[in-house]
């Protein structure tokens, strides 16, 4: 879709929130932004057409070229990530973005791209990330862009495609943005000294602060009318941008929440004014690059900027249809069965991680330090969603997943009951945390993955 | 129900392997309450079946002062007829968060299995592996094999395996207030623990109102006769037995109380180290969890020592045997020496007596505790206890608590639980359910 470059200006008065409006209050500015998107995704999921302007359609429909369907997102949920494509999860969930697929590296070298309007990509070892893809993602990756896909990155997802001579990097330079924090030697680090810094080839990358920062929108394309607003900051990127990109919004200040892990100069000097949202166009696509999750549950303006950059770019071109010949429609006791298997190994897992964040174990994970309580925030993401899968009717299942969920969720039982086990022995459990977190990452990505094409058939 | 509840009763036929479950319907609740109210009604209902039925009150699990209380109802092998068994510590209140309000279990398994109840799920798993284990080893494989060292069980050992009619069930590692036999019904069925974990949540009509009003009641009830009393010893005073507690100062290490319960019913006693140390222990387990008062005044009128009667209660809960029947079988041997007591554990048959106790458990002492209850007359306590004990195992509070709070009167549990449920139980319905439980 390609968005005009201002809203028309009788429109703002009728259906924007005003600048001042966001400004002042970020967390809940009057406008329900989840259940705009919400209302306007479900009647695209039934086929309904929106009407431009049209108020239960969303204040977002008017200004654009109308959506004409749901778009269909690809979720990275491949090896480098750490946890925080859950909260991509909420979002979609929240705001019915309900034609989601979970694709791991080896889907996405496989050209699986090619059925999406965006991919998009959270955080955790970008490095990781970018040797789990490959050469033959990194051309997946481009020629989907290319073609007119939009990619939505925010922290480890947004340093991918930047500027990078490093190994494995090099071959995702689609942007001619530059890191800003990036050091030859590593600053004096105040607090949480293993995530303050990542070696980056001869260089350092360091994270001056964490948790929540002040941004402020440029106001241009999606981020219209959008003025100052809050997101957190989790070793996401400073971003120097060229002219080729657009920039959305810069870092502008900190608030009580934030945590500082490097001198308050040093922090200002990293961050305050430069790009922490920036949109670059790569062929007929997009990418936008968000250095805080503006995905994060807790950020409903940052949220809205992330559901409004999916439609802006848009193709307005059909995908091609996503194969439903793998997929089967379990009822019945069949479906109460698979639900019933599926919570019980939950709770089992449950039941022991809550009694290893009692300890004061952590893994490595690349360069990625993993906590115990990492693990229930897989396990929570699968449990809340149960209740819903119990009280649906039918599920929409592909015969890969109905093989594959059980054997998986037992396993990671089984890991952790392992892990346990070897703690209360003093024994290590170094070597077997990456097989956990995979495990676990594969489990939740199978159950998910369930959950999604069975509200699209709900709806 | 939808309020204070999980709204299932499940049934486990460990015969055939079926697990189904029942709603929990708000008619059965407003004519039975809960706790015994029903666990009597399932029983009825299912008695053709020799079920166990393992319940909750409404109140288990709350914020309600000494709300720790799990009861089990079966037919006592002893006499033949219903009867109930509490069960306290954290495993009451586990069964509650399980998801299953009530279990009923019927048949008898082809193999030795435990029953492994968690968030709404119920698993028949193998026991093959500890059946012959005593109780403590049970515990801990079932907490090592579930990977979880809060489980709870409520787990049988060699003495309920051989039919013994003097088994007990235990809980975790410590003794319980079976003093019924439920052990036996346990081996029988070859059920050899249920395991109880979850992690649930309970839904409360009136949230606001009900957490306030807890919080109120319990700063209330902290200043009520037991104030600066604690442990075993202190109820040993309570029952005008104070050469007992003194008897048992020396052998305290601490006190322990069950679930959100304000006085801490359970004395841990030192065995095999100086009880004054306050380092860690230099063995894995130095001392034994007294959680049964009368049982240990009774070894204790057999002539033991506290240290004596502190480790044939650690036997006895390892074997899985009820500690008050061997200390009978002592009182009529005239038998006084701790090793032989042990050493005989599994070869005591024969009959004991029946403790005047109706339906109820003779675990809680048999009148007042720190207060009067305006039962001036010794005569009346018969009465009065059952009734008291009745009221506990109906709403699923502790019920040696009970018997020291009158601040938890009848009418402040029915106005808890109707705030918490929304229901209106009245005290006409609370005296029906009374009457039924305890004829």
């Amino acid at each position: 879709m390609c968005a005009t470059s201002a809203p028309p200006s009788g429109f703002i008065r009728k259906f924007w929130p005003s600048n001042d409006r966001i400004a002042t209050d970020s967390r809940n500015n009057g406008i329900d932004f989840c259940n705009s998107y919400t209302s306007m995704n479900q009647k695209l999921a039934r086929g309904v057409k929106i009407q431009c302007g049209e108020s239960s359609a969303s204040f977002l429909a008017a200004f654009l070229q109308c959506p004409s369907r749901i778009p269909r997102i690809g979720l990275y949920t491949g090896l480098g990530t750490s946890h925080s494509w859950l909260w991509f999860v909420d979002l979609f969930d929240r705001m019915f973005f309900h034609d989601v697929v979970f694709l791991d590296e080896g889907m996405v070298r496989s050209g699986m791209l090619k059925d999406l309007d965006v991919f998009a990509m959270s955080g955790g070892d970008t490095i990781r990330i970018a040797e789990g893809l490959g050469a033959e993602g990194a051309n997946q990756l481009e020629r989907f862009i290319r073609q007119g896909g939009v990619y939505v990155g925010s922290c480890a997802g947004a340093y991918l495609p930047l500027k990078s001579s490093k190994q494995y990097l090099d071959r995702f330079n689609f942007v001619d943005i530059k890191i800003a924090n990036l050091a030859k030697t590593v600053p004096t680090i105040k607090q949480l000294g293993r995530k303050a810094t990542t070696a980056y080839g001869c260089d350092y990358v360091y994270h001056p602060v964490r948790e929540e920062v002040k941004l402020r929108s440029t106001a241009s394309g999606p981020f219209f009318g959008v003025g100052h607003f809050v997101a957190p900051l989790y070793g996401g990127p400073s971003m120097l941008a060229g002219d080729a990109s657009e920039i959305l919004a810069r870092y502008d200040g900190f608030t009580k929440k934030t945590m500082f892990l490097v001198d308050e100069t040093l922090a200002e000097k990293t961050l305050i004014n430069n790009v922490a949202a920036a949109r670059s166009k790569l062929g007929n696509g997009a990418l936008y690059l968000f250095g805080p999750h503006f995905e994060h549950p807790y950020f409903p303006i940052a949220n809205h900027l992330v559901a409004t950059a999916i439609f802006w770019d848009m193709k307005q071109s059909n995908v091609s249809g996503k194969s439903d010949v793998d997929e089967i429609i379990l009822d019945g006791p069949d479906k109460k069965k698979f639900v019933h298997d599926i919570k019980r190994e939950i709770s089992n897992a449950r039941i022991v991680s809550v009694g290893l964040e009692t300890t004061s174990i952590r893994w490595t994970i690349g360069c990625k330090i993993y906590e115990p309580e990492k693990i229930r925030v897989f396990l929570e993401a699968i449990w809340k969603r149960l209740g819903r899968l119990e009280r649906l009717s039918r599920l929409k299942v592909s015969n890969q997943i109905l093989e594959q969920v059980t054997p998986c969720a037992i396993e990671v039982t089984r890991i952790l009951r392992e892990v346990k086990s070897r703690l209360g022995d003093r024994l290590e459990t170094q070597g077997i945390a990456p097989s956990l977190f995979d495990s676990l990452r594969r489990l939740t990505m199978l159950c998910l993955q369930t959950y999604f094409n069975s509200l699209l058939l709900d709806n | 129900m939808d309020y204070l509840s999980s709204n299932k009763i499940l049934i486990v036929n460990l015969e055939s392997g079926e697990i189904t479950e029942d709603e929990l319907d708000d008619e059965l609740v407003s004519n039975r309450i809960g706790g015994v109210g029903v666990t009597s009604f399932l029983y009825d209902t299912y008695k053709d079946k020799d079920p166990i039925v393992l319940g909750t009150g409404l109140l288990t699990g709350t914020l309600f002062p000494g709300s720790a209380l799990g009861i089990i109802s079966a037919k006592s092998p002893k006499t033949g007829e219903i009867a109930h068994s509490p069960f306290t510590l954290k495993a009451g209140m586990e069964l509650k968060f399980t998801g299953f309000d009530y279990v009923v279990v019927l048949g008898q398994a082809g193999k030795p299995v435990f029953l492994w109840l968690h968030d709404g799920v119920a698993d028949i798993q193998d026991a093959s592996e500890i059946w012959g284990s005593d109780v403590w080893k049970t515990t801990d494989h079932i907490r090592r094999g579930m990977g979880d060292d809060l489980i709870q069980t409520l787990a049988i050992g060699p003495a309920a395996e051989s039919g013994s009619e003097l088994a007990q069930i235990c809980i975790n590692y410590w003794g319980s207030g079976d003093c019924w036999g439920f052990g036996k019904l346990f081996g029988e069925k070859n059920l050899k623990a249920i395991a109880l974990r979850g992690m649930g949540l309970l839904e409360i009509s009136e949230p606001e109102d009900f957490v306030d009003q807890c919080f109120e009641i319990f700063e209330n009830i902290n200043k009520g006769s037991f104030q600066g009393k604690a442990g075993i010893q202190d109820i040993f005073s309570a029952m005008g037995e104070n050469d007992a507690s003194e008897w048992l100062l020396p052998s305290v290490h601490r006190n322990s109380a069950c679930y959100n319960t304000p006085y801490p019913t359970n004395t841990f006693l030192y065995l095999d180290e100086d009880p004054k140390t306050v380092a860690e222990p230099a063995a894995p387990e130095p001392g034994f969890l007294v959680t049964d008062p009368c049982a240990l005044l009774e070894l204790k009128r057999c002539g033991l020592s506290a240290k004596e009667a502190g480790s044939v209660m650690r036997a006895c809960a390892r074997y899985g045997i009820n500690p008050t029947a061997v200390a009978e079988f002592c009182a009529r041997s005239g038998e006084k020496s701790m090793e032989n007591i042990e050493k005989s554990l599994k070869d005591l048959k024969g009959t004991i007596s029946i403790p005047d106790c109706g339906r109820f458990s003779c675990w809680a002492p048999g009148k007042p505790l720190f207060s009067n209850f305006d039962v001036s007359d010794t005569s009346e306590y018969g009465v009065w206890w059952k009734r008291r004990q009745a009221v506990a195992y109906i709403f699923g509070v502790h019920p040696i608590f009970a018997n020291m709070a009158p601040e938890l009167s009848e009418e402040l549990m029915l106005q808890m639980v109707n705030k918490g449920t929304g229901l209106e139980l009245d005290q006409e319905i609370l005296d029906k359910v009374i009457e039924d439980v305890c004829n």
